[in-house]
């Protein structure tokens, strides 16, 4: 039922944007004879908001939250698609092809400046002019509490000793928590072995059988192990000490200069005008700025960090030259490898349990 | 507290006509969605679930939890009567449950699968609620060799479902295994078989496959034999199963649903593993079973059905005591408890006991539901096979596709579809099974990643497969499931000759 309406969705506004886009066609011919040339009234239509990631997961909830708070500042319905596939290409591509008149928007994770390295889809964020970045849930680094080690310096000089033989889980190879991990053990110069996983839970799983030495997912992730069950989190990777956790300490008070996770902002297709990305900026802006939304994100778990259009391209630009050299010295790059088709920073189960 | 006084307290919350009319509800959507191809209890869950952000944690948790229910139960529906597995849980209901409805027995079969759902699902529910830390510490012990041990032993059934031929048996289970190597590799993320088409790289779509398989198949089967001449009035006497159905699958029914609640416990293996494990060992272990399974055997659908259904309150053991999902459902509602900054996890039990007890309560009650609704829908479900079939199957096709494309809004899948269409239909009239191939399509992917990353964790020793008891444990398992076949054929060719 809800399948079908989508679809009925999908196809409905395949054929309004066809009419709208000859009914724009007639209005600048008409703008022209008269030589008028006024603006266009945006927006004229509904907005889609393109969700890489399949439903249920982070960037869909989020996404979705946006999306319903977005309706009343923009007066139009927003509504969401999840296009997914190929660690997010799909929706990053079906985003950028769209028409650049602010009537399709998308969800830009962290692997818009990622997968173009690992030579999954040649698509970074050039694609894109952006539009606002609304979260940021940087990595941290938990290990079992009957580990030989229980402080980030001990967890270092562990690994010093017993080279190869820390063992860090990911949500999958390629995916943010594996490069995290990666650019942490490159920065402290330590040999560490990368196992990746079908997502967060089952990552977070093998550190609590024993499977593995430490994981990488994000705080949010790991945080019933750590609170009531036998994990004991070192470090988390961000700017700042996580709420949830402010005993722990984050790798820059300890003189590790890493600061990684992932993120979630929003981008339209790269030519759009700008003033209608002005005028999407400011509508998200006031969502993000509103409790329902900063309420939502809190519950969840999900880190809030803000940045508008200007400061969140140049944010994805220099993301973009981080993964090229951390997934150069992994060996991943073009030639022999990838990434794997897992969203960052949700729990998901494996694909092929869909029940 | 006393658990019959938690009981209780969950009772109060459950028993308001708010909240009973969200159960209601959910098992409604549920059973609507789970019936139709394509749209599985995952998507339906994780479109419905931002509605639950404004209501109470327990409410919300009975709309879920009745979707959940009534989408594994109502999956059962299309795969009895047009041959397609309304979510990937059913495919192993195919088996018995449509040659059921060629005879004109589809509303038996909707009555016994659904009494089976029941059973299955309650069963689950009381060891849920009875030795949910308990069965969550063996769970958790699942490390990667464990797994690969199991997608082994779940590999070893295509001994027993591949009919006449093993041989043929063998080519489809293969098969399904190569198609589910196309994508990226699991471990280096290597694409393979994409041949640089960029949506190819995140593989063959399963569910889109078993809607080609199944559905498309028979309905170019249905095109070739003339669609008229295959119409079977359906009889309507029997929807409430009679006591000698009742007793001959009662002892089917119980042992599935155990065991399809310790397969769903397991986090990352859900219905779809769990129907065909008890599929398999009900065939293996019934008397009998061996000769009649495939052909219409009610034991099978009642194998089938408890187990998937049992794999629910199973998938919410680990959910609950862990926080650790144990199937995509469950994962979701994780997500939906967080809204209301709960947290599942080890602590849930104490801090939550309104809220854990609520779950039990309400999720017993979805599956009382389920039963009342299934057994007085049973004859209108089946009356709908009764549609002429020039009607029927176009219908059938149309859904097919839509559903092939809803799935991710992605038109490849419905050229998967189409191609697996295809592929159903040549494989069904050179007789080949198709249960194998499904086999190889689930477990072809769980075996090679588990067993690549156990050998990347040992350093490549083999040891790590043989040094927990755990790991032989399942290894011995798959041993005798593949040896019983064998000793059955030697003692029924025995007792022929005799």
């Amino acid at each position: 039922m809800v399948g079908e309406d989508n679809d009925a969705i999908l196809e409905s506004t395949g054929r309004r944007r066809f009419l709208k886009a000859t009914g724009v066609g007639s209005a600048v011919g008409l703008a022209g004879l008269t030589g008028l040339g006024a603006a266009q009234e945006y927006p004229s239509d509904d907005i889609e908001l393109i969700v890489p990631w399949a439903a249920g997961g982070g960037t869909d909830r989020t996404a979705r939250q946006l999306a319903s708070l977005a309706e009343n500042e923009l007066d139009t319905s927003v509504f969401v698609t999840n296009q997914t596939g190929g660690s997010g290409s799909a929706g990053f591509r079906a985003a950028a092809n769209a028409e650049a008149d602010g009537h399709t928007v998308g969800v830009l994770t962290v692997e818009i400046a990622t997968i173009s390295h690992l030579g999954i889809a040649d698509i970074t964020p050039d694609d894109f002019d952006a539009v606002m970045q609304y979260n940021f849930d940087p990595a941290s680094l938990t290990v079992h509490e009957d580990a030989p080690y229980s402080t980030i310096e001990e967890f270092v000089s562990y690994a010093e000793d017993n080279p190869g033989e820390i063992r860090i889980s990911n949500s999958g190879i390629g995916a943010i928590w594996h490069l995290s991990a990666a650019q942490m053990a490159q920065q402290v110069g330590i040999d560490v072995e990368h196992i990746g996983y079908d997502g967060g839970a089952p990552a977070t799983q093998a550190v609590v059988n024993g499977e593995v030495e430490a994981t990488t997912a994000s705080a949010a992730e790991v945080a019933p192990q750590v609170q009531d069950g036998p994990l004991n989190m070192l470090a988390v990777f961000g700017e700042e000490r996580n709420d949830l956790f402010p005993d722990v300490p984050t790798l820059r008070e300890k003189d590790i200069d890493v600061t990684i996770g992932a993120w979630r902002g929003l981008g339209v297709p790269s030519g759009t005008p700008d003033e209608r990305v002005q005028t999407l900026n400011g509508a998200f802006q006031s969502v993000y700025e509103s409790d329902d939304f900063q309420s939502f994100m809190d519950e969840n778990g999900f880190g809030l960090v803000n940045r508008g259009p200007e400061e969140y391209g140049e944010f994805m630009a220099s993301e973009l030259d981080r993964f090229e050299e951390i997934v150069a010295n992994l060996g991943l790059g073009p030639g022999g490898d990838g990434g794997t088709e897992t969203e960052s920073g949700t729990t998901t189960a494996s694909e092929t349990t869909s029940s | 507290m006393s658990v019959v006084g938690n009981l209780l307290q969950g009772a109060a919350i459950v028993y308001q006509p708010f909240a009973l009319a969200l159960i209601v509800a959910g098992v409604l959507i549920g059973m609507t969605m789970g019936s139709l191809p394509g749209m599985t209890a995952t998507m339906t869950v994780a479109v419905l679930v931002s509605f639950t952000f404004g209501m109470e944690a327990a409410e919300g948790m009975m709309l879920l939890l009745g979707i959940y229910g009534g989408a594994l139960y109502a999956g059962s529906i299309p795969a009895i009567l047009i041959r397609t597995p309304g979510t990937p849980s059913a495919a192993a209901t195919v088996f018995d449950g449509f040659p059921l409805a060629e005879r004109g027995l589809a509303g038996r079969a909707i009555a016994v699968a659904t009494v089976a759902s029941f059973v299955g699902g309650a069963v689950s529910v009381v060891l849920l609620a009875a030795l949910a830390p308990q069965i969550a510490s063996v769970a958790i012990e699942f490390g990667s060799a464990e797994y690969f041990a199991l997608a082994v032993f779940g590999l070893t059934i295509i001994a027993s479902v591949s009919g006449d031929s093993l041989l043929k048996g063998l080519v489809s289970g293969l098969l399904g295994m190569l198609l589910a190597t196309v994508g990226l590799d699991p471990v280096l993320a290597y694409p393979r078989f994409s041949f640089g088409f960029e949506p190819l790289t995140s593989g063959i779509q399963f569910i889109a496959v078993m809607i080609g398989l199944f559905g498309i198949a028979e309905g170019f089967l249905r095109y070739q034999r003339g669609i008229e001449t295959e119409q079977v009035s359906q009889e309507f006497t029997n929807v409430i199963p009679s006591r000698a159905d009742l007793s001959k699958i009662r002892n089917v029914v119980v042992g599935s649903s155990v065991a399809g609640a310790f397969i769903g416990a397991i986090p990352g293996a859900g219905g779809d593993i769990a129907s065909f494990v008890t599929y398999n060992e009900a065939k293996r272990w019934v008397e009998g079973a061996a000769a009649t399974f495939g052909d219409g055997d009610i034991r099978g659908v009642a194998a089938a059905e408890s187990g998937n259904n049992a794999s629910t309150g199973g998938a919410l053991i680990p959910t609950l005591t862990l926080g650790i999902p144990g199937d995509s459902v469950t994962a979701i509602l994780i997500g939906a408890l967080m809204v209301h900054g709960i947290r599942p996890g080890p602590g849930l039990f104490q801090d939550e006991p309104e809220l854990v007890y609520a779950i039990f309560v309400g999720f017993f009650t979805v599956y009382v539901v389920i039963l009342v609704f299934g057994l007085v829908g049973a004859r209108y479900w089946a009356r709908l096979i009764d549609f002429p079939g020039k009607y029927l199957w176009p219908a059938i096709f149309v859904l097919s596709i839509v559903g092939a494309f809803a799935l991710r809004g992605n038109v490849l899948d419905v050229w998967v579809a189409l191609g697996a269409g295809a592929l159903g239909y040549v494989m069904r009239v050179e007789d080949y099974p198709l249960a194998p191939m499904v086999l190889g399509l689930i477990l072809g992917p769980i075996a090679e990643v588990n067993l690549r990353r156990s050998l990347k964790l040992s350093g490549g020793s083999l040891e790590i497969f043989y040094s927990e008891p755990l790991t032989l444990g399942i290894f011995a398992l798959a041993a005798v499931s593949l040896v019983v076949p064998f000793v059955q054929a030697w003692r029924g060719s025995n007792t022929e000759s005799a």
